[in-house]
């Protein structure tokens, strides 16, 4: 069990050195800067004090860029591996294929998590200065849930990256991850409206698809609702923790039946 | 020199060319260049589009106003207006009535996930409340209207409601009716922006010298355009309601020649209106009462 532990942790801090060598987290950060630097010093019609719309668009970035980092470092885990066959030093080691699919799944979320944490650090800063708003509950909330869309995110990534080219994979999670951000919520009622066919296509996504959607607070923070319930939180957790459960499994099937 | 550092040198000569030509063409051929100026970046790339890109953004302001929560039937204006009369109404039940729109909010999530837990968790997590910008909270419904004019002049709705948020719950009557202006500059046959300048000028500013002519640009820009069958039902409440203001105006000078010829316009447009009534009342005050 000790030495399970000791070579996961190992193949997760492989993932979070990949993230910061390849300076993607740096190369984000300026761009959110360029982007909201600007926009912070606006005064529409000579007026001052409209501070949401600056987080609006800060939180939309930070969900942009945590996606494309999610995405990207969870897909990147095995391709290149197999690429320069450096998998097979790895495998002739005494590691379970599992052990291999749960490290790297856990690399990918610290990594992705690690991004996530300057993100929102950063937001916390620019609303304290801007609202003198000192990290209200809800934001404390959307972190968390936030790092519930990265463990679905970085596990669909990771399931993906083992069944799909580099491409497609990267092409259908982010399709499927953008169309529940914005459809998952009225899934039903769209079902609702359609006849058979389509009806019960609906339904399936709306039973079996990553429902994201339950991780974005952004309108609560945005627009200063108070903060839900912790219930409802770890309810929503347990869902993340459950769905990536799900599509690791997956990937430690098709990691298994893998032929090199 | 390396080549890397011969390539750099290339890019800032080049960049410096860019800006030195684009400071030298205009001071050396200013009377050869075009007098009118051309149509902005926006323009040439979104064209039509624009519109409705505007009208987008005018609805994030509509969402901002009802503190983030989407889809909900009633405008910025008139909800405003309604609101702000319900509270001068009811006082401190205010907060009550808030409380009632949390308490259907939450019936109605209960009611819809029944037996779902996907929805239950979503109408929790994103329970929608109907709620209010309230005094200064509703400058933040301002960046959005300001985006919304400056992606297209041509949104009406949009001068109007900036001009509202400005002149009437921001307190900035001067800074509205420059905006109206300028709106009237960009659409200058459109009757709505005179009239909600002489609006702002009569309530707001108390100034009824200056707010009659726009009175009457309406009246005559509403004539003008009166073949517009798509907008006619509406051409013709703006047009009786500054037609209102003009037998108003005209009947605190004295001149009630003006006011019954004004009562005989709004008569024509539409007799069974309250309008009307008020003008007959102005005329026959006695009468009316009886």
């Amino acid at each position: 069990m000790n030495v399970r532990a000791c070579q996961i942790r190992a193949l997760a801090g492989l993932a979070v050195l990949e993230l910061f060598r390849r300076k993607d987290l740096i190369v984000v950060f300026v761009l959110s800067a360029v982007i909201l630097l600007p926009l912070t010093v606006l005064t529409p019609f000579g007026v001052a004090g409209a501070s949401r719309y600056v987080n609006e668009l800060a939180l939309l970035l930070v969900w942009l860029f945590s996606l494309v980092i999610g995405l990207g470092v969870s897909a990147r885990l095995f391709p290149p591996e197999f690429e320069s066959r450096t998998i097979y030093p790895m495998l002739a080691k005494p590691v379970a294929r599992g052990t291999i699919v749960v490290g790297k799944y856990l690399g990918a979320l610290a990594a992705s998590v690690s991004a996530l944490v300057v993100f929102y650090l950063a937001y916390a800063l620019l609303e304290g200065v801007r609202q003198g708003l000192w990290f209200p509950p809800v934001l404390l909330q959307a972190f968390v849930l936030h790092v519930g869309f990265m463990a679905v995110v970085t596990a669909l990534g990771l399931a993906g990256s083992l069944l799909l080219t580099p491409s497609a994979n990267l092409t259908m999670c982010g399709l499927t991850v953008v169309g529940m951000l914005f459809f998952g919520q009225r899934l039903p009622a769209l079902a609702a409206a359609q006849t058979l066919p389509g009806k019960a296509v609906l339904t399936l996504i709306h039973w079996f698809g990553p429902h994201v959607e339950f991780f974005d607070l952004r309108q609560r923070v945005v627009h200063e609702w108070p903060a839900i319930g912790w219930g409802v939180c770890a309810v929503a957790l347990v869902y993340a923790a459950g769905y990536a459960a799900l599509c690791l499994a997956v990937a430690s099937v098709a990691f298994r039946k893998k032929r090199f | 020199m390396n080549g890397q550092g011969l390539r750099t040198v290339l890019l800032i000569a080049g960049a410096g060319l860019v800006v030195l030509l684009g400071q030298a063409i205009p001071a050396f051929f200013a009377d050869r260049m075009p007098q009118a100026p051309g149509e902005d970046v926006l323009a040439l790339v979104l064209g039509d589009a624009r519109l409705e890109f505007s009208r987008s953004l005018e609805d994030k302001a509509e969402e901002y106003f009802h503190g983030g929560v989407r889809h909900i039937d009633c405008t910025l204006q008139s909800d405003a207006a309604e609101h702000a009369h319900a509270e001068h109404v009811h006082g401190e039940h205010e907060d009550a009535d808030d409380h009632d729109h949390d308490h259907d909010a939450a019936h109605a999530a209960e009611a819809k996930t029944a037996g779902d837990p996907w929805q239950w968790i979503d109408g929790h997590v994103h329970e929608q409340a109907h709620r209010h910008l309230k005094g200064d909270q509703t400058v933040e419904v301002l960046p959005w209207l300001w985006a919304a004019t400056r992606m297209s002049p041509k949104n009406i709705q949009a001068y109007q409601s900036s001009a509202y948020v400005l002149s009437y719950v921001l307190d900035k009557p001067e800074d509205g009716i420059r905006l109206l202006e300028e709106g009237v500059r960009n659409n200058p046959a459109t009757p709505e922006l005179d009239f909600s300048i002489g609006e702002v000028l009569f309530n707001r500013l108390h100034n009824a010298a200056r707010a009659e002519p726009w009175f009457v640009s309406t009246r005559e820009k509403c004539l003008a355009v009166q073949n517009d069958e798509k907008h006619a039902e509406e051409l013709a409440l703006l047009r009786l309601r500054a037609v209102f203001y003009i037998g108003y105006l005209a009947k605190q000078r004295g001149d009630l020649d003006r006011v019954r010829a004004c009562l005989q316009e709004a008569e024509s447009l539409n007799p069974q209106h309250e309008i009307v009534r008020n003008l007959r009342e102005m005329l026959n005050p006695s009468e009316t009462k009886h």
